[in-house]
């Protein structure tokens, strides 16, 4: 039942992956994006990584994919590129799938990969994650918000551009 | 095929299927989005080998890809308004200015 | 003490060269004339500790450099020889140092004509107490400086600045000899110190050299130096510096520096009679050469200057038949005459107001007594007439080259009593073309005519009379514990009293001939010329030889320069090597800069392609 579920959520993902460089309208790419997204927090979910599953869907769904529609609906999609969708590069680009997918999967096929035991349950709980994130991780968490903090001066800088070039 | 094996496969592959998204679409916000179709076959990439290690080291990265994925795109979409004000359209052939 | 000598010049250059212009003539006379009568005063005491002592004096002044076992030191030394060599060179020096306030007086660049003598002065030194073959080449490289400036001293004038160039040059190829003759002395021997050299060649070992290479070698350098044939061609030209300038350096003391260097290796010498032939057949060939073309050139000074290379030709005949002492002998009296010859010269061109050609001389004898006086000695004694002081010094060097049993030979003797002959007569009719007859000058000069001051008519009178009792120094006897007289066979003895005779005889002969042909209106000597014409063309041409060296060695060389080296080397080879790399650069940045195409998916795609090589490359070396 597991395994089926599992497969499942990977073919959705694929399919949510491959969706995106062949539908034409924006919107429509940014929804099959989501798709994506939301199969991939069930996979996690599946593995017994909660915590992860829901700040996949918390954040990346909900916020980034958020911000990403409301840019789209922002701007004028019936310009050139929605009539032609590829870009001259199409054929290379396709041989350099193929060829990098080739080379990926030789390398995993070669390698010792175990099955794997699926850990206790309660490894990743929040209490031992947000335990560990902000006793050993500390340093880390300190740097990713001196890195929010400049992501927030950045918007304000452009916000101030264009507030100048109006004017 | 064992999960781990068939997991890292749909990482490569979503990895993959980004990259070549960057490279054929011409819609800015299209690549945009395969950017983030790369950024999420690492993640599940990486999931995937934390939870085999049973080690929350793993996890703590995975958050922090998160916190960098969402200040990437705070700065990205905003550039790409700007860029679109300027020219007047979002196809990627236009923005050709340093060529040579 | 010795240093002292060599130091005192080299001051006198310092202070005249830094200070003169700003501290006036009065100082720089002071100085300039000071010094070297200072040196000579110091020479003298030198010269009486050294006969006190009986050994020669050794002073050694600093260590100059010391390359594995062997320290190259400057050290001076006096014996016999150089003793001789200072007196002359401090005292003949000093004297033209005077005459030289009295003639440059009113020239701008009074203090830079002094610092240059004082700075010849100070490298000739060098060059006669230098102990090692090292320390006199560096004065003779100097002096060859020193000449070069000298020269070219009015150096506005593109013509007196090439002679310069061309003394200096011709000097430098003498020099080659010079530098290959001390390379085989010192890998050979070990040692450059001369008295060391000779030495190694008067022990009962001769070394495993060639001593006619040596002398080969060396005599090349002195060739180039003291003018001989080939490379005599310097010393007319040089004649474009001033009037002392020509009688200090191309008469006394720079020229006299190869005759010098052949006398002090006597040692190499004695056991060199292939070299000791070639010094002498070149010595009497470049004497008859220039002595021709002394008899007709028009040019008061160019007479003297060719009869300096002959003069010197006769100082070569000595030393190449074994006489070391008495071509010495020969260079002091030759210093006497000449220097007073070249000075009263300068008298009498200062007197005509810059005029040289002979041509327009003329009835001078009246107007400038004191220059006729002492020019008359002078050419009196160059003649050879007794009991002037070059009769005995040409009388010996004619004898050794009829008896010497070191070389001498009868043809040598014809060949250079010939010579003696034609320079009698050229100089009595020089005296004869400038002091005698109708006056040639024009009424302006004709006025202008007036004795030079007592600062030059002064330094004649003691020259003149140095000329006349000069002889009677005994020099040969006194060099002879140094430097032996060669021996004679005892049958040619009984022709020691005829041949005095006949060098009397011919010098009283050239006498006449200038006197029969020059003298009255000189008509006769204008059919003499109208006769001979085509001898009289080659013998003007200096016979061809400046403009033989012009079309064999100095186009060529310009051709050379020019296609070869210019046109090919340098702008093809080297400018085109390094505009060959920028334009390689170019055309890579050319190339490379396509990748700048502006299109993002380019960029992507490069992106990928760099993944997938990264991929690759791991697997093929992890």
């Amino acid at each position: 039942m597991e395994q089926a579920l599992l497969w499942f959520f990977a073919l959705a993902a694929l399919a949510g992956g491959a969706l995106m460089l062949v539908l034409r309208h924006p919107m429509r790419v940014a929804l099959a994006l989501i798709a994506s997204m939301l199969s991939l927090a069930g996979i996690y979910a599946m593995l017994g990584v909660h915590v992860i599953a829901v700040f996949q869907v918390l954040i990346y769904v909900g916020a980034v994919m958020v911000f990403m529609v409301y840019a789209i609906m922002l701007l004028d999609v019936r310009d050139p590129s929605f009539t032609r969708r590829y870009a001259g590069y199409l054929l290379p680009g396709i041989a350099g799938l193929a060829v990098l997918a080739w080379t990926f999967f030789h390398a995993i096929g070669n390698s010792q990969l175990e099955a794997g035991t699926p850990p206790a349950t309660t490894a990743f709980d929040v209490q031992p994650f947000s335990a560990a994130f902000l006793n050993e991780f500390w340093l880390y968490f300190e740097l990713t918000s001196v890195l929010l903090l400049a992501a927030v001066v950045a918007a304000i800088a452009i916000l101030k551009a264009r507030r100048g070039n109006h004017e | 095929m064992n999960n781990t094996q068939l997991l890292l496969s749909l990482s490569t592959v979503l990895f993959c299927l980004g990259l070549v998204g960057v490279i054929v679409r011409r819609n800015l916000l299209v690549m945009l989005m395969c950017m983030e179709l790369m950024l999420n076959g690492v993640i599940l990439s990486l999931v995937t080998l934390s939870q085999q290690a049973a080690s929350t080291t793993g996890a703590v990265l995975v958050f922090l890809v998160f916190v960098v994925a969402a200040a990437e795109i705070a700065i990205a979409v905003p550039i790409v308004l700007l860029l679109a004000r300027r020219k007047h359209t979002l196809d990627a052939d236009a923005f050709s200015d340093l060529k040579g | 003490m010795l240093t002292l000598i060599v130091l005192l010049p080299l001051l006198g250059f310092l202070l005249n060269g830094l200070l003169g212009n700003r501290l006036g003539k009065a100082f720089v006379s002071a100085v300039g004339c000071g010094l070297p009568i200072l040196a000579f005063a110091t020479a003298i005491a030198a010269f009486q500790s050294f006969q006190a002592a009986g050994a020669p004096l050794v002073e050694t002044a600093f260590r100059w450099a010391l390359i594995g076992d062997f320290a190259f030191e400057i050290t001076f030394y006096l014996d016999r020889l150089s003793s001789v060599m200072v007196l002359i060179v401090t005292g003949v020096g000093s004297l033209i140092h005077v005459y030289s306030t009295g003639y440059m007086k009113e020239d701008a660049s009074y203090a830079r004509y002094f610092a240059y003598l004082n700075l010849f002065l100070f490298f000739m030194l060098l060059l006669v107490l230098g102990r090692s073959l090292l320390v006199l080449f560096v004065g003779w490289e100097g002096v060859g400086l020193a000449s070069y400036l000298l020269i070219g001293f009015w150096f506005e004038d593109s013509v007196k600045a090439a002679a310069g160039k061309k003394a200096f040059i011709t000097n430098r190829i003498g020099d080659a000899g010079f530098l290959l003759g001390m390379f085989v002395i010192y890998s050979t021997l070990g040692t450059l110190e001369m008295d060391e050299v000779n030495a190694a060649f008067a022990g009962p070992v001769l070394p495993a050299v060639s001593a006619s290479l040596i002398g080969v070698l060396l005599f090349i350098g002195a060739t180039g130096k003291s003018a001989q044939i080939p490379l005599h061609v310097w010393l007319p030209d040089a004649m474009a510096g001033p009037t002392p300038v020509s009688a200090l350096i191309h008469a006394a003391t720079m020229v006299t520096a190869g005759v010098y260097l052949v006398a002090r290796l006597s040692g190499v010498y004695m056991h060199a009679p292939e070299a000791s032939e070639v010094v002498a057949v070149i010595g009497v060939l470049t004497a008859f050469f220039a002595a021709t073309i002394a008899v007709v050139q028009t040019d008061i000074k160019k007479v003297l200057a060719y009869s300096t290379i002959s003069q010197l030709g006769f100082m070569f005949l000595a030393l190449g038949v074994g006489a070391y002492g008495v071509a010495v002998f020969h260079l002091y009296t030759h210093a006497f005459f000449k220097a007073c010859l070249f000075l009263g010269a300068g008298s009498v061109i200062h007197a005509m107001g810059g005029e040289q050609d002979v041509r327009k001389m003329g009835g001078l004898y009246r107007k400038i007594p004191w220059t006729f006086g002492t020019f008359a000695v002078a050419t009196a004694a160059i003649a050879g007439l007794p009991p002037l002081a070059g009769f005995f010094s040409k009388d010996e060097i004619l004898w050794f080259a009829f008896a010497s049993e070191a070389g001498g030979q009868t043809w040598l003797w014809a060949l250079a009593s010939l010579t003696a002959l034609l320079t009698s007569f050229y100089m009595f009719r020089l005296l004869w073309l400038t002091f005698f007859g109708k006056p040639r000058m024009d009424e302006h000069t004709a006025h202008h005519v007036h004795e030079s001051p007592v600062s030059m008519t002064g330094v004649l009178v003691v020259l003149a009379v140095l000329s006349a009792i000069g002889g009677f120094l005994s020099i040969p006897h006194f060099l002879e514990p140094q430097l032996p007289l060669p021996a004679v066979s005892g049958h040619l003895h009984h022709f020691e009293t005829p041949l005095i005779v006949a060098s009397v005889v011919i010098a009283l002969a050239g006498l006449a001939a200038a006197a029969f042909l020059y003298g009255g209106d000189g008509s006769r000597a204008a059919r003499m010329q109208e006769r001979f014409k085509g001898l009289h063309r080659v013998l003007s041409g200096k016979y061809y030889v400046d403009e033989l060296y012009e079309a064999v060695i100095g186009r060529p060389l310009v051709w050379i320069s020019d296609r070869i080296f210019l046109r090919l080397g340098d702008r093809v080879l080297i400018d085109g090597s390094l505009h060959g790399l920028t334009g390689l650069a170019r055309l890579t940045a050319g190339v490379l800069g396509r990748v700048q195409t502006g299109s993002l998916h380019l960029y992507v795609w490069l992106v990928l392609a760099g993944i997938f090589a990264c991929l690759a490359w791991s697997w093929g070396h992890v």
